[in-house]
């Protein structure tokens, strides 16, 4: 292979740095980026485990407000995109175009589900009075925790309602982020077969990114809704 | 495949299976069972983590990257550990 | 894969050429880039110190109308006297202006952008196009900050720490809009800074010339590099705690409450883990660029090439556990603000290795007293005393006294300002042929040069002197106060020297427009360095190299007995220099 065409090639450094770390550009640049988000998460959950540490009162107990069963299908479609993903990648570094197709498809319509279900979960909460700002006073929440007001950590509801917004609301804002590239990907460059076995920089560098929000769901899943 | 060094692609199939059964399993914590909050606090985290590795190290192929990739992972954890863990002795002193 | 000195197309070669938008505009060549920035930035170096010489008036004659203040509105100064509301909106702008707009894109906008390609031998960064985005959407945050002034309430009043609660209920400071415009202002910008960061890192890692090895990066870039790790990641900090703040002003969150449980504290534990490590993105370029300049001036060999290295990234690893000391008198666990103490106090340990470092350089070296080499040495005198005080307020008791008064207001003007904004001039000197083609007027830059440190040293030191004697910043009239009443004659002074000093600044406005236009043509290699950029025609052209050079040795080989000249560039082969070994690539 001579030396220009490597240098052509998307997935290689322009020319082989000496010492450098051997990662093409865009993937490289990938894992920087996810570097400032680790930061960027570290800000808002770092502000919940502190918050809720220092917290007045107890916080509500698991399952009280949110709805674990229809959060816990939402994890499964994550892992599901995921390893959708990652079969994806694996399909194409063999040159599967076929198997690219279905697989990648699959991931943005998990992807997508996963969206729509939080969606759907947060029409549910804001109708049943969990609001950013605490329960609503006069909903079917505010006169349940005014029954029983450790249960439902009546004392600190404005801070549950602050960080779960907060922290949910952005981790869905990167999946939906990563639905729309994705589907950009799709019909740009995946349908059209323009990734091959030597050049599919595109899918390993957005799957990182996929991986990435499926992995803060992980702990986010954990946190909020387990803890 | 010239991208990172050339790997083996792990069984993945495999790897949504361990996620699907620890994420069962940390389901199966969040109800009422007879140990302390704070066990089941740690087992939760436990789990998320390992949840967590499975994703970085097979999916995000950090287990197949050489080492000065990996660092580049790793860097930013510290300091998230670093401030989460000061600002929380805000609480304990 | 046989060849090192295999031939490296020009991406951009061959190209039609562009129309004016995509050229100028919309471009994505890092030099345009960076002098994208230089323009915006200038002129928001301009509102910022315009908006000093407000708050200087009202500090030095307060109450009395100040001259031209008549066409403020009503709101801001009626009859030309500066209000109390408005004062407060010029003390937190100034500020915001200042580090967010003015010094950080100077340093990281502009030289990180022009120099790490040009000094690396690279065509672009590695992504131009993010490039192009990064300069935009802090184009775009600058616009919003600005839009504060100009709507109900006007501008963001909670100083530029916006400190919680004050910060989060608009009930309190008073300002509605202006405090959110703050907050979205400063979310544009952490977005721009990190698509900036991750272009430096990964341009430094993979695009470097070949037989540019890290140990033969300039300074300059390795303290640009070093820098773009610290925004990287401080910035996504500033991001999450401004969008919790503006939730807290708009959404009735209550993260900063503590009415509702929030945590005040929290807000500034947040701001001052991003802050800290600003700081040090506010001067470590500075450092890197002073001593390619110091170098230079010398005619020596930079003394101690790897604990220089060794030293900005001490200075940025310290730095991530100091943010503490910005908070000793704000009931913070005082066992945590030991370990601060402690911990800044070390940090002093690289910064002294520095600065000997440059002494070392200048000693006994054919110094040449160029103009960005005056700057460099001005940098040097200014950051030491600025240094000083700063191992002065990180002992925890000596800090209580001294908290929030203008001793502070004093240290960091001296790290900024004398730190800082001279090796940006020195910089903007230095470079200047590289960018543009023409040369800055010596004459004038000298006398902006001795002139600056003049008046600046007059506006800034007595500060400490006013600091020492209680004074504390931010305050509206010091006249109010007894015993600040004997200091007046002192505040006049400052005053006075401080309009010298944003006059004497129109020097080098004008001095930078009029070479623009009118300087002398430069040659390639004006002041004889020996960086890859100077292999370049001046001004650098699109694209940069035909053929991407190959490095041979490090960037300070001056006054070398293996050569006639007085300097060595990197990319000249000597017979005992050895063709570097290229990294055999995975897979090929």
């Amino acid at each position: 292979m001579t030396h220009a065409a490597v240098a052509a090639s998307a997935m290689r450094p322009p020319f082989p740095a000496e010492r450098g770390v051997d990662v093409y550009n865009k993937k490289l640049g990938m894992w920087v980026f996810l570097g400032s988000e680790v930061m960027f998460f570290t800000a808002l959950i770092g502000s919940y485990v502190i918050l809720r540490f220092g917290a007045p009162g107890p916080w509500a107990l698991p399952g009280k407000v949110l709805n674990i069963p229809v959060t816990a299908f939402n994890t499964f479609l994550l892992i599901c995109s995921s390893v959708s993903m990652v079969k994806a990648y694996a399909a194409i570094a063999n040159g599967d175009q076929k198997w690219l197709k279905i697989w990648f498809g699959l991931t943005i319509l998990c992807g997508a589900g996963f969206v729509a279900v939080q969606a759907y979960e947060y029409t549910h909460l804001i109708h049943h009075g969990f609001l950013p700002s605490g329960y609503r006073d006069g909903s079917e929440l505010a006169e349940l925790a005014a029954a029983n007001p450790v249960m439902y950590g009546q004392a600190v509801a404005g801070l549950y309602g602050s960080t779960f917004f907060t922290m949910t609301g952005f981790h869905g804002f990167h999946v939906t982020c990563g639905v729309i590239s994705m589907l950009y990907l799709y019909v740009t460059r995946v349908l059209p077969g323009k990734y091959t076995k030597d050049d599919h920089a595109g899918v390993e560098v957005v799957g990182l990114y996929w991986h990435f929000v499926d992995l803060v769901w992980i702990i986010l899943f954990t946190i909020v809704y387990l803890i | 495949m010239h991208t990172a060094q050339p790997h083996k692609h792990p069984n993945y199939l495999l790897i949504w299976l361990y996620l699907f059964l620890l994420t069962v399993a940390e389901l199966g914590l969040a109800f009422e069972l007879p140990i302390s909050r704070n066990m089941k606090l740690i087992l939760l985290l436990f789990l998320a983590v390992w949840k967590a590795l499975l994703v970085a190290l097979f999916f995000m192929h950090l287990k197949f990257e050489r080492w000065n990739l990996r660092i580049l992972a790793i860097v930013p954890l510290p300091l998230a550990a670093i401030l989460i863990l000061a600002v929380i002795t805000e609480h304990i002193w | 894969m046989t060849t090192a000195a295999a031939p490296h197309a020009a991406p951009h070669a061959g190209h039609a050429p562009m129309g004016f938008w995509r050229k100028y505009i919309f471009s994505t060549d890092h030099k345009i880039i960076g002098i994208q920035f230089l323009f915006v930035s200038l002129f928001f170096l301009l509102v910022g110190g315009f908006l000093a010489m407000q708050i200087r008036w009202q500090l030095g004659f307060p109450g009395r109308p100040m001259p031209g203040g008549g066409i403020l509105p009503e709101t801001m100064a009626p009859g030309g006297v500066i209000l109390p509301e408005y004062y407060i909106q010029l003390v937190t702008m100034h500020g915001t202006f200042m580090v967010f707009f003015a010094i950080m894109p100077l340093l990281v906008g502009v030289f990180a952008n022009f120099l790490i390609p040009l000094k690396l031998g690279a065509h672009d960064m590695a992504f131009p196009r993010i490039n192009m985005w990064s300069f935009w959407t802090a184009f775009l945050a600058g616009m919003i900050m600005l839009a504060g002034f100009f709507v109900p309430d006007g501008a963001a009043r909670a100083g530029w720490t916006s400190y919680a609660p004050l910060s989060a209920r608009p009930d309190l400071s008073g300002a509605s809009y202006g405090q959110m415009l703050w907050c979205i202002s400063l979310v544009c910008l952490g977005l721009s800074s990190i698509l900036g960061s991750l272009n430096y890192i990964t341009t430094v890692i993979n695009n470097r010339a070949p037989g540019m090895t890290w140990f033969r990066m300039p300074l300059s870039v390795w303290a640009l590099f070093i820098t773009a790790i610290l925004g990287l990641l401080a910035l996504p900090v500033l991001s999450g705690a401004a969008i919790m703040l503006l939730f807290d002003q708009t959404i009735g969150t209550h993260f900063f409450d503590p009415a509702a449980g929030g945590q005040a504290l929290l807000w500034q534990h947040l701001f001052w883990f991003f802050g800290h490590p600003e700081v040090y993105i506010l001067i470590l370029p500075a450092m890197g660029m002073v001593s390619d300049i110091i170098a230079n001036g010398s005619r020596k060999p930079i003394f101690g090439y790897h604990s220089m290295v060794f030293a900005i990234v001490g200075i940025a690893f310290l730095g991530w556990m100091v943010w503490g000391h910005h908070m000793f008198v704000s009931g913070m666990n005082p066992t945590l603000g030991s370990t601060f103490m402690v911990s800044t106090l070390i940090i002093a340990v690289p910064s002294a290795i520095k600065v000997f470092n440059w002494m070392g350089t200048m000693w006994r070296g054919n110094l040449h007293f160029h103009v960005p080499m005056l700057n460099a040495v001005g940098f040097v005198a200014m950051f030491v005393i600025g240094g000083l005080s700063g191992i002065y307020m990180a002992a925890t008791p000596l800090d209580m006294f001294i908290h929030d008064t203008y001793f502070i207001v004093a240290h960091i003007h001296y790290v900024l300002f004398g730190g800082s904004l001279f090796a940006l001039f020195g910089a903007i000197t230095y470079w200047y042929p590289k960018m543009f083609g023409r040369v800055m007027s010596e004459r004038w830059g000298k006398i902006h040069f001795w002139l600056t440190l003049l008046f600046y040293n007059c506006t800034f030191f007595p500060m400490h002197i006013y600091g020492m004697g209680g004074a504390m910043r931010r305050i509206y009239d010091p006249t109010q106060y007894d015993f600040l009443r004997p200091y007046q004659p002192l505040n006049q002074f400052i005053t006075i020297s401080a309009f010298l000093l944003f006059a004497t600044q129109l020097i080098f406005f004008v001095n930078f427009w009029w070479s623009l236009f009118k300087g002398k043509k430069a040659e390639q290699n004006p002041w004889h360095d020996n960086g890859l950029e100077w292999t370049l025609p001046s001004p650098a052209p699109h694209g940069n190299w035909e053929r991407v050079p190959t490095v041979y040795r490090g960037p300070y080989e001056f006054s070398s007995p293996e050569v006639a000249e007085d300097y060595l560039p990197q990319t000249r082969k000597l017979p005992t220099d050895r063709e570097p070994v290229l990294a055999p690539v995975a897979g090929a």
